[in-house]
């Protein structure tokens, strides 16, 4: 699709044979310009077509990085940074053409340090990498967004996940970051110890910044202790209304709830399809509680009763270790099972979060605004920040269908905006929403991203064309 | 309200005109922190009071202004409270101040810094903008993510407006412990329970006493206190209070205070003076005549770094010198937020 939005806001780089020469020269084989390397790299989870690089750099050390970034600076060729390609605004789309470092090769977890519940590791790790890594000093690392993404990834797109309700996101829990600037420079935000380093809390602007200010080559975090008691659960109800208004209630009386996700009626059907689940086909929560065996067993007491009240039925336990797995799993799986209601199709995520107490009021509103339309848009959701996903499944190559997705996506930012929301509580600005930044937070506020983009990278070599335009 | 803004950008619009260097104030019970004081007082206590405080959304938005008695007052009229636990060093701390400084209290190792609880800011430049960052839902990742930035970097980038909080409830039940043991002892215990599922809210090490603050559901804390064992402190608030604005004894006395920030698990460092040690073990506070050199050496050794925390004399560094890659992104920061660098210049780091 070549909407309004996914013109670029530059036509491609022209790019010097004499810079790709000194790529291969010195990244050899690591190196690549062969047409499948770059297909791969010029698509993401975004319904957006496909903006292949130039060339491919498969990076394996924060040197490298730095080289490979101060070749690229010399011709003023863009460099994109590529984890894991899970993102889903057009994020690592080459729009304005360049160099694209792939960092899945930097897959080294350097330090695991449980006793200051800290990890060090390179930006290609992954959170599954990272957690079978530690899996038996008792620590876990809690961030999980639905796909395997890489931490470099995850520390640029600020991302969140099932948890966050409870240990906070990629915001709350990177500690450092080693970063290659614009110059091709090597900084580390953060010394090891747990309270940022001297000066301006630089880790907090490169966490989030979607690779235009900085490459990020190695991630510090948090870890926590595992908990000595968990418990998941499912609970049915007749609307998406009463699971809403129970976690805002479970939410508002202090349950620490670990995960409360929320699941409508066509998502569940869609996870059974996918995932071989029997889960009953109607509006659900997913739950789970963390704590000692008695406090867990408290707060799910609690959260029941709530659920009651508001027209749930009894919990369905998921009693083993393996259920439980089977059950998140379902769960990580949802984004893929909804795009499968129709084989072949692209999906728009809409990723609005909006205070608590509108969430239902905009879940609801989106529901009717979207029961008029021929696409299928199964919802899910992070309820417990907010946070809510309309996955609105469309075909690539209809063109009205293609419009009719936008739409109702522009609709839904429209309405978190007017909640005093923000169109996106965890995916990213990527290239579609650079718009709506504006709406959200002014020009003189957007200007000002914008200057601090140009202070520091002043050839617009990181990424452009995502997050602000000059 | 309106008035009193536009009051505090015509000053700061003047300012930059003239190049004359502002130094931004709240209550000035924080004076004593930073490097340089420079520039004609510019006063926010006029600007205050709560914007929006809604208890069962866990967010307050508050004019930097306001008292933080008065905030910490209005949440826990309804049970909540700001969960890094500020310490106010004074009757007339500001909200403001508190956020400018980003210092957080004995709560700061298991419920996070201020930083993690800032949802939101509005913020004037040293061009007299008035910008919106963040706002007041719990997760927002639209642009990057400049409220956390403004969080401890002392009104060097701009004078704070407004900020959004999270607040927390405030915990059902709490008990204090105390253990009789050596330092070396004491580092391994905290950092022992921290790696453990305890409810463990905050942890104090000085003259051979450890003190372990139990908070939570009551449950929870009952469990971990017969776990723990340990002998129950009379007047907890009190002594937590103590150790939050330094009044507590080792605070006092005429030496240079300075505070570690390392790595929680780090041994005994063996510098001489007096010592009290918080957050398992990550902040360490010492009250030294030991050269910076020294100081910043140990801590260095040790992942972390050393900030002269309280003295008169500030020949030496306040905060640990930067290295030159990272000293020039925080110039062009700087520069970007407050081109005229007239916002509390040398405040932080002499050169802006
Ligand atoms: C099925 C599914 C479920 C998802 N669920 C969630 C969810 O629950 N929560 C959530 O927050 N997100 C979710 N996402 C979105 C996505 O997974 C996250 O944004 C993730 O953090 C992206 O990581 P990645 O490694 O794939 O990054 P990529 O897609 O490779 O890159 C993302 C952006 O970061 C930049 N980047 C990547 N690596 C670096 C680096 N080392 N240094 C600097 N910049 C870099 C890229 O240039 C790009 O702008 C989901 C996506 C899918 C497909």
């Amino acid at each position: 699709m070549q909407s309004a939005r996914n013109k670029p806001s530059a036509p491609r780089r022209t790019i010097p044979t004499e810079l790709l020469q000194a790529l291969r020269q010195r990244f050899g084989e690591r190196f690549s310009t062969a047409r499948a390397v770059l297909d791969q790299h010029g698509r993401d989870e975004s319904p957006f077509e496909a903006t292949p690089p130039d060339g491919v750099v498969f990076a394996a050390t924060t040197d490298e990085v730095a080289e490979a970034v101060r070749l690229c600076g010399q011709h003023r060729v863009p460099i994109i940074a590529f984890g894991a390609g899970s993102s889903i605004e057009g994020h690592v789309l080459a729009v304005q053409g360049g160099i694209t470092i792939d960092l899945s090769q930097m897959n080294k977890v350097l330090m695991v340090n449980s006793e200051d519940l800290t990890a060090t590791v390179e930006a290609g790790v992954t959170r599954k990498q990272l957690n079978a890594a530690i899996k038996d000093t008792g620590l876990f690392f809690p961030i999980d967004p639905g796909a395997d993404a890489c931490l470099g990834g995850m520390a640029a797109t600020r991302a969140s996940g099932t948890n966050a309700v409870r240990y906070g996101t990629m915001r709350e829990n990177v500690l450092g970051l080693t970063v290659v600037t614009a110059d091709g420079k090597i900084i580390r935000t953060a010394r090891r110890a747990r309270k940022s380093s001297a000066g301006y809390d630089l880790t907090r602007i490169f966490v989030g910044s979607e690779g235009t200010l900085g490459i990020i080559t190695e991630v510090t975090v948090r870890l926590y202790p595992q908990p000595e008691a968990v418990s998941a659960a499912v609970c049915s109800f007749p609307e998406v209304g009463n699971a809403v208004h129970t976690v805002i209630q479970t939410i508002q009386v202090g349950v620490p709830v670990a995960r409360a996700e929320l699941l409508d009626a066509l998502t569940v059907r869609a996870v059974n399809r996918h995932s071989k689940t029997t889960l009953k086909e109607q509006p659900m929560l997913f739950l789970e509680f963390h704590g000692t065996p008695s406090a867990v067993r408290e707060q799910a007491e609690t959260v029941q009763e709530i659920a009651r009240e508001n027209g749930g039925e009894d919990f369905e336990w998921a009693v083993h270790p393996e259920d439980r797995t089977r059950l998140w799993n379902a769960r990580h799986k949802a984004f893929h099972a909804c795009i499968q209601l129709r084989p072949g199709a692209r999906a728009f995520t809409t990723d609005a979060c909006v205070p608590i107490s509108r969430l239902a009021d905009c879940i609801r509103e989106t529901i009717e605004d979207t029961r008029t339309s021929s696409l299928p848009c199964p919802i899910f959701g992070h309820v417990g920040d907010g946070n809510f996903h309309c996955v609105i499944v469309a075909d690539p190559n209809n063109a009205a269908e293609m419009q009719e997705a936008e739409r109702l996506n522009q609709r839904v930012m429209q309405r978190a905006l007017a909640m005093d929301g923000t169109c996106t509580g965890e995916h990213g600005v990527g290239m579609h929403k650079i718009p709506l930044l504006k709406e959200e937070f002014g020009d003189d506020a957007v200007d000002l991203m914008r200057r601090l983009k140009m202070a520091w990278d002043p050839l617009n070599i990181l990424n452009p064309g995502k997050v602000v335009v000059p | 309200m309106e008035e009193e803004r536009r009051r505090l950008a015509e000053a700061i619009s003047t300012a930059a005109a003239d190049k004359a260097p502002l130094r931004l104030r709240g209550g000035g019970t924080k004076d004593f922190y930073g490097a340089r004081l420079d520039g004609k007082v510019l006063d926010t206590r006029g600007y205050h009071g709560v914007v929006n405080y809604e208890p069962s959304e866990l967010v307050v938005t508050v004019r930097s202004g306001t008292p933080l008695v008065e905030l910490e007052k209005t949440l826990a009229e309804r049970g909540q409270m700001l969960a890094f636990e500020p310490p106010h060093f004074g009757q007339g701390a500001t909200v403001g101040g508190c956020v400018a400084t980003g210092l957080s209290g004995p709560r700061r190792a298991s419920a996070g810094s201020v930083r993690d609880y800032i949802l939101g800011v509005r913020l004037m430049d040293g061009r007299g903008q008035d910008l919106h960052f963040g706002g007041e839902v719990m997760k927002n990742v639209a642009g990057y993510d400049l409220s956390r930035l403004a969080t401890g970097s002392l009104g060097t980038l701009g004078l704070l407006l407004e900020v959004s909080f999270k607040v927390l409830p405030i915990p059902k039940s709490e008990a204090t412990l105390r253990f009789e043991m050596d330092e070396r002892g004491a580092i391994e215990k905290m950092n022992e329970w921290a790696g453990k599922p305890l409810p463990v809210s905050a942890t104090c090490f000085h003259d051979g006493r450890l003190t372990v603050r139990l908070s939570g559901a009551e449950a929870g804390v009952r469990a971990a206190r017969e776990k723990l064992g340990g002998e129950s402190v009379g007047d907890a608030p009190a002594f937590w209070a103590a150790v939050r604005e330094q009044t507590f004894e080792a605070f006092r006395g005429a030496e240079p205070l300075w505070r570690l920030s390392l790595r929680s698990a780090t041994p005994p460092l063996g510098l001489p003076g007096r010592q009290v040690i918080e957050w398992n073990g990550g902040l360490r506070w010492i009250a030294s005549r030991a050269p910076a050199q020294q100081m910043r050496e140990a801590a260095a050794k040790a992942g972390g770094h050393a900030t002269l925390f309280r003295s008169h004399d500030k020949a030496a560094s306040v905060f640990h010198p930067l290295p030159k890659a990272l000293f020039d992104i925080h110039l062009r920061l700087k520069k970007t937020f407050d081109p005229a660098g007239i916002l509390n210049p040398g405040r932080m780091y002499e050169g802006f």
